[in-house]
């Protein structure tokens, strides 16, 4: 069957979204396809999102058929707002961020390890199984839809953060495949997907807005993840072309974290009043302070919202509370908090102390998102000493729905660039919500049918640990070395040999490299051997890990190889040891297994 | 189709003893027939056969009181309480029931014109869609001041419900905290 639609997928951290446009439109339109989901027991309904949150159903309610969708019967799970629900009555059997798990190093990603710390007789699932069955209901719910043209017939791209690790990366796309994509999908950088869908809906307009030199900074502040990416415009062979030249570190804090704290400040002026909310109260609440928040900090707020939680029972009124939240003291804590006036040599504090720690997830310390963004600058847009601020400013993620957010961001940056020209905002009027798999489509679009296309390569330099001979010293490590195998910036579709000194493997037993990347050293080349760092450029992944049975076995045991890398079309990374003595090559794979 | 497979499989349990056998333990465990299949992976799904076992006017009354527990605020005697209190409650009622109702029905107003502004019904108008109030003196008097914009539903997208028939009319079911 030939494709006949372009769709982009938005896996995102609490809500995934699926956009559509059909491959033969002469201007592609994407739209959002209508999920159905199960909204209570027993009903189902097709909401524009799919949350990303899985219920692990008891027994009952199995046999039952509460979890039934009009694809499958019996299911022991479910999967979307209904499952968000349940996680206000039933937290220990619903499994929430499971994206930030699978980006998650310090856990094995393919253990049933969600939810976190539920009781034993809950059959816990992995961070990889859980992002499976989000993508498996995108499929089936398109499926149902499309008898004439399934999912894996079409062109698909499922996007990322930009911030994911090789090993992350990896993760996505084994459960994109499990879950029915077809083996040419295409994975996409979430703030490259927004910039696509600020393309789309400029047309060729965008050439006039943008100009040869400039850059531009995409800020991406999801629910549980801000990523960062900066984006220069070019000039190539006389046409003007977009380049992604930086992509931040993995930052951990997002719109859920604004909202929890404005909760825990609602919580307190409950706790004055002698008012103490259970767990289900507190999730209501939660829902509330989001509403709130996005009122508070509009421009034309009110100057107090009330947050009520509703009676439990079917005593509603008598059983309702309230307390009023003053916009001075939420903006404050808000924009404060998160979005504070700060030098550009503020960096981030690192100490772990705040309110918003939770066990498992490694939360940011410091949530002043502008903090982020200042060393983002140091270490991305520095010349010579001096910060050459970007140009463009292209806001995206569901926060920025609270539009005093957003100016408060704009007037850090006014702060920031002073006497000199500001930065501008390329504002896109689409749906917050939707930007990102909306440009995922657009993309799709693009790739069949032509069009502007960001390049970029890989967003880090890749090295493999390298334990250096010498007289061992007991009790010491023997020092190590990082060997470049992946220079900042390779192009997908392109593969290069690694120059290096011979390298020894033993054969038949299980041989692993120790992985590091890096986004801030963007001169190595591969081969280059780094033999110190400053803490910070260098972050470790999950180790590179393969066994080597070779028939040219000289009863040494041991092989000389060179490293072979390569970034395929579809942006996957992937190192082959090749032997120096004969015809014969192994592909390493990513351990995700713990020591 | 099942008359002649009827007559097929007869001489066949006549005539074929093995196939006999299946057939007597086919019908000793119903549960075979009708057990679930365990989830069936990966297979294009296929357009149910709606089962229309309940009133969505129900399954719109449930998703009015899980979504935003409308019914628990007007079953509620008034008396017992003041204004402000019922204000409080209500506030956030509301607001949710519009989400609800939005989200089902996606309401606009018939006419885009202000209210007390004038405004005349086109000729041959439609009488469900304008209602003249005051002195309708003539068949020709078709202008006026707008005292309500009327509201239109663009779409009516109940949740599908798909659960036993003797529960068909459970609106929120009873809640034990364990």
């Amino acid at each position: 069957m030939p494709a006949e639609y372009a769709i982009g997928v938005d896996l995102g951290t609490t809500n995934s979204v699926l956009s559509f446009t059909r491959l033969d439109s002469e201007v592609p339109q994407p739209e959002a396809f209508p999920l159905t989901q199960i909204v209570a027991a027993h009903t189902t309904e097709a909401l524009p999102s799919l949350l990303s949150f899985c219920y692990l159903a008891s027994e009952t309610e199995m046999k039952e058929g509460a979890l039934d969708l009009p694809w499958v019967n019996g299911r022991s799970y479910g999967v979307g707002r209904w499952a968000k629900t349940r996680s206000a009555d039933q937290p220990d059997r619903t499994v929430g961020a499971a994206k930030s798990w699978l980006s998650h190093a310090g856990v094995n990603r393919r253990d049933s390890i969600l939810p976190w710390n539920a009781p034993s007789e809950v059959e816990k699932i992995s961070p990889l199984t859980a992002s499976q069955r989000y993508l498996e209901h995108l499929v089936d719910a398109w499926n149902l839809e499309h008898p004439g043209s399934l999912f894996g017939d079409q062109k698909i791209v499922l996007t990322l953060p930009a911030s994911f690790d090789p090993v992350a990366r990896d993760l996505t796309r084994e459960a994109a495949l499990a879950a029915g994509f077809p083996p040419d999908f295409v994975l996409l950088e979430e703030p490259q997907a927004a910039v696509y869908s600020w393309l789309n809906k400029q047309g060729d307009d965008w050439r006039k807005r943008l100009k040869v030199g400039e850059t531009i900074l995409v800020c991406d502040v999801g629910g549980g993840t801000t990523d960062l990416t900066l984006i220069r415009v070019v000039d190539e062979r006389g046409d003007l072309s977009l380049q992604r030249v930086a992509v931040g570190k993995h930052l951990l804090v997002g719109g859920d974290n604004m909202d929890l704290s404005l909760a825990f400040l609602a919580a307190e002026l409950f706790r004055e009043k002698g008012i103490q909310l259970d767990p289900w109260q507190s999730v209501s609440m939660w829902h509330s302070c989001r509403q709130a928040k996005e009122n508070l900090l509009a421009a034309d707020g009110q100057d107090s919202e009330q947050i009520s939680v509703l009676g439990r029972g079917s005593k509603l009124i008598g059983g309702t509370v309230s307390v009023e939240l003053k916009r001075q003291v939420a903006s404050q804590l808000l924009l404060d908090g998160f979005a504070p006036f700060c030098g550009l040599d503020e960096l981030p504090t690192s100490q772990p102390a705040s309110g918003f720690q939770e066990i498992g997830l490694p939360y940011e310390s410091d949530p002043a998102i502008t903090k982020h963004v200042a060393e983002f600058l140091n270490h991305h847009c520095a010349e010579d000493g001096n910060i050459c601020l970007p140009d463009h400013v292209l806001f995206n993620g569901g926060v920025f729905k609270a539009d005093g957010f957003r100016q408060r961001l704009l007037a850090v940056f006014d702060q920031w660039s002073g006497t000199s020209t500001s930065i501008r905002e390329l504002s896109d009027n689409a749906e917050l919500d939707h930007a990102v798999s909306r440009g995922a489509c657009y993309y799709a679009w693009t790739k069949e049918r032509g069009g502007t296309r960001i390049r970029g390569g890989v967003p880090s330099a890749y090295y493999v640990g390298i334990e250096t001979s010498g007289l061992a010293i007991p009790g010491a490590p023997r020092p190590l070395k990082a060997l470049c195998v992946v220079p900042f910036g390779m192009e997908e579709g392109t593969e290069l040999e690694v120059a290096s000194e011979e390298i020894g493997l033993v054969l038949g037993q299980p041989v692993r490299f120790r992985f590091f990347g890096s986004s801030v050293r963007k001169s190595d080349t591969a081969g280059y051997l780094l033999s110190n760092w400053e803490s910070g450029e260098l972050f470790e992944t999950d180790p590179l890990e393969a066994t080597f049975q070779s028939a040219e076995d000289d009863q040494t045991g041991y092989l000389p190889v060179r490293f072979e890398s390569r970034i395929t079309e579809l942006g996957m990374f992937e190192l082959w040891c090749i032997s120096r003595k004969a015809d014969e090559k192994w592909k390493l794979q990513f351990s995700v297994r713990e020591d | 189709m099942r008359f002649f497979l009827a007559f097929r499989v007869f001489f066949k349990l006549i005539f074929n003893r093995s196939f006999a056998e299946s057939v007597q333990t086919l019908q000793s465990e119903p549960d075979r027939i009708t057990a679930p299949v365990k989830e069936e992976k990966r297979k294009a799904p296929s357009k149910p056969v709606p089962t229309q076992g309940r009133s969505e006017a129900i399954t719109l009354l449930a998703a009015l009181q899980r979504e935003a527990r409308l019914l628990d605020l007007i079953m509620e005697p008034l008396a017992d309480y003041s204004d402000e209190q019922v204000g409080a409650a209500a506030r956030d009622v509301l607001r949710d029931s519009a989400t609800v109702i939005n989200r089902f029905f996606a309401i606009t107003s018939l006419s885009d014109a202000e209210e007390g502004s004038r405004v005349e019904a086109p000729e041959n108008f439609d009488p469900q869609k304008y209602r003249l109030t005051g002195q309708v003196s003539d068949a020709e008097s078709r202008s006026g001041q707008l005292t309500h914009h009327g509201w239109e539903a663009q779409k009516c997208e109940i949740p599908k419900w798909s659960g036993k028939q003797d529960s068909r009319n459970i609106i929120a079911p009873i809640e034990i905290q364990v």
